[in-house]
């Protein structure tokens, strides 16, 4: 490099371009992004894709205890992995889809400030879960004692989330069915907090692999709905 | 260098007055830094041992929020990257660069320690954030977002005298690698740093590319910043060690230059087959298998460099603690372009590899060579010698096996994993076989982290007695033979 400007010139011009390319224009880009409208006659659907938000308070759960470290929310192609001939991974809970369940777009995660892609895959993939979700009681049983389903589960307790109380009356409807070595002390009951209702509801929310727009053989093959 | 006509002795008499005083002038901010760095270090090598326990044994020290995995994981590789790596990493820059351009830091040294204890506070306030539920949730951004700006006006503090002190020495004649180095991690980290956080906190929702810009900032900063300054130390303690000139300019500025213009490129590859339109993981694949050129260039430079003077790596910590940190850069390497590739990365994709790979990039490759320079540096900075040759072995050796035992269970746990993930037999099956599979790499690294944070613990002893001035009084430097003492005396022989 012959001089001090052209050393310069050429560092910023090396990194400035993929910057640019990358990051800046796609980001820009992203800002159009909008909703799209079924067509009716073409996807025999209403309303827009994609239709529902994800539960945002339970989002921010969902961040602050590290859930992305061992689950990911992003469902890959079929030349790409096992991803979506996984059992109960899509809309479809059959044994044996008749298609798999279809990898994730950009507009997947439009409603949400950031995607939860995923660190590692310790745990199952997030991406459905609202279709393959138990009932809320038995995702509570899940979060506050996962032992207690699995004894072989290295999924934190996630205790703080509720409240062990002493039981007023009769046990509160809300209280969660504990048996065996996680149930509370004769006489107590354990309740979700507001933070867990939160949570839950986030996972209950996560479903995107509704039909896209305008792709007909996947419409073809999403069965009706549940 | 100035050459007069006079006689040699004075001319080294002079060198050696200009070199003390060059010191003197960083000798403050530079042990700040190394010395919080090694406590951060510590700190997040303990932080390893706990999340891999967590990792395996979920109740071990009860259901306490604070400590459950998802937020101590995060804790451990925050205090790391800025708690250890971009501090020691300053540190082991300010140094280098006032030494090779020749230049006093003049003045505004005041302004450095502010910037420092800043620096210490942001990273204080960040992880006890993730701790107490602050935790964004994006890789090495988990810090809550007003973290960030303190962090960025402290480290534009050290890198603007850098700067100076690199325009200032600029010659149009002749170049000098590791400034290059230096110069472009000083610029490079800002620029990364603050895209990924304004794009990240301050821009209206960004979605899946968010993640994508995430992914893009992990690797960036890992190419951009952790990997110039350690090639940029490697290039000016090899030869300074062996007293062999670099063997080749060309390959140096191919290697500097293929660095600086595709690491930009890479990172989106570790969503591959996600939501990110299709060209981005494409191109980062590209560039993450491309990046294996600087990796070699750069290699068989070094490898020339020491090339017949292999016998000092036994008997100097800095050229041992440099070669073997050099010898991590291509394995970090073929690691990244192992989950870049899209044959391969499919399986290492979401698995333990890519813990490793951070962890070879920022503990075997940058850290080794830090430890090299810091070998280096703390004894003229101190004017005393290391206290310890066992020490200094403890050190090296501990944190070696550690590092290796990290990285290959990482990664073999990854091939693992990424077989129990893709396995069409798995696909009606649930988690049990993975978790089972997974656990005792688990258990081996939690092993290994506490190995290195045995290692860790008497080098951060060995580092605050020589900051307090009680090492070894002596002219020798303190190396790894005693029988070899008179032989080789490569520290002396290049002040």
């Amino acid at each position: 490099m012959s001089n001090f400007r052209t050393f310069i010139l050429t560092l910023i011009a090396s990194f400035g371009l993929p910057w640019l390319c990358l990051i800046i224009i796609p980001a820009i880009k992203y800002q159009a992004l909008t909703p799209v409208a079924y067509d009716k006659d073409k996807d025999g659907l209403d309303g827009y894709y994609p239709p529902a938000p994800i539960n945002r308070q339970g989002q921010i759960i969902y961040a602050r205890e590290g859930c992305v470290q061992c689950h990911t929310q992003m469902i890959r192609p079929p030349q790409l992995a096992l991803d979506g001939w996984r059992k109960g991974w899509g809309q479809d809970q059959e044994a044996r889809p008749a298609a798999p369940t279809r990898s994730n777009t950009l507009l997947d995660y439009l409603s949400e400030p950031y995607a939860f892609l995923g660190v590692q895959r310790i745990g199952p993939d997030l991406t459905n879960y609202g279709w393959r979700a138990p009932s809320r009681g038995a995702l509570h049983l899940i979060l506050y004692a996962p032992r207690s389903i699995h004894d072989w589960s290295t999924m934190p307790a996630f205790k703080s989330l509720y409240i062990e109380r002493k039981a007023q009356g009769p046990v509160a409807e809300e209280a969660l069915k504990l048996t065996g070595k996680s149930a509370p002390k004769a006489g107590y009951e354990v309740v979700p907090t507001a933070e867990a209702e939160a949570l839950v509801d986030y996972l209950l929310s996560l479903k995107k692999d509704y039909p896209i727009p305008g792709a007909t053989a996947a419409v073809a093959a999403t069965p009706a709905k549940k | 260098m100035q050459t007069t006509h006079s006689s040699a002795d004075t001319d080294l008499h002079t060198d050696n007055l200009r070199r003390a005083a060059i010191d003197k002038s960083v000798k403050g901010p530079v042990l700040f830094l190394f010395l919080n760095g090694a406590f951060w270090l510590m700190a997040s090598t303990i932080l390893g041992v706990l999340a891999a326990l967590k990792l395996f044994a979920p109740s071990f020290l009860g259901d306490c929020p604070i400590l459950q995995y998802g937020r101590l994981q995060p804790t451990h590789i925050n205090a790391l990257v800025y708690g250890w790596g971009i501090q020691a990493g300053l540190g082991v820059m300010l140094w280098i660069m006032a030494r090779r351009s020749g230049q006093e830091l003049k003045n505004g040294k005041s302004l450095l320690y502010v910037a420092g204890l800043f620096w210490n506070i942001a990273v204080t306030l960040g992880l006890l954030s993730i701790l107490f539920g602050g935790n964004t949730s994006m890789e090495w951004l988990e810090m809550p977002k007003w973290i960030w700006p303190i962090m960025l006006v402290a480290f534009l503090c050290f890198a603007w005298p850098m700067a100076t002190m690199f325009g200032r020495a600029f010659r149009p004649e002749g170049f000098m690698i590791s400034t290059w180095y230096i110069l472009g991690a000083c610029f490079w980290f800002p620029w990364i740093f603050v895209t990924a956080n304004v794009a990240l906190h301050c821009l209206p929702a960004l979605g899946a590319l968010g993640a994508g810009i995430n992914a893009w900032y992990v690797h960036s900063v890992i190419l951009l910043f952790f990997t110039p300054v350690a090639i940029g130390s490697a290039y000016y303690f090899i030869p300074k060690v062996t007293g062999q000139p670099i063997a080749s300019s060309q390959l140096a500025q191919l290697g500097f230059w293929s660095l600086a213009s595709l690491s930009g490129w890479t990172g989106m590859q570790h969503f591959m087959g996600g939501p990110l339109p299709a060209w981005m993981p494409a191109v980062g694949a590209l560039t993450g298998v491309l990046l294996l050129v600087p990796v070699g260039v750069v290699g068989l430079n070094h490898h020339l460099t020491t090339l017949g003077k292999h016998d000092l790596v036994a008997t100097s910590p800095t050229l041992r603690f440099t070669f073997l940190g050099a010898l991590f850069y291509p394995v970090s390497g073929i690691m990244l372009a192992l989950m870049s590739a899209f044959s391969t990365g499919a399986t290492l994709q979401f698995t333990n590899a890519w813990y490793g790979f951070q962890i070879v990039a920022v503990y075997g490759f940058f850290s080794m060579c830090v430890f090299g320079a810091i070998y280096y540096i703390v004894p003229r900075l101190t004017g005393c010698e290391w206290l310890s040759v066992r020490l200094i072995r403890n050190h090296f050796w501990f944190s070696t096996y550690g590092i290796a035992v990290v990285v290959v269970t990482s990664l073999v746990a990854g091939v693992q994993q990424g077989g129990d993930l893709n396995h069409p037999e798995m696909w009606d099956q649930d988690f049990m076989q993975l978790v089972l599979n997974t656990r005792p790499y688990i258990v081996a690294r939690a092993i290994a982290w506490a190995m290195i944070t045995w290692s860790n613990v008497w080098f951060l002893i060995h580092l605050i007695l020589m900051v307090a001035g009680l090492g070894r009084r002596s002219s020798a430097p303190t190396l790894l033979h005693h029988d070899h003492e008179d032989a080789a005396h490569p520290h002396g022989a290049h002040a």
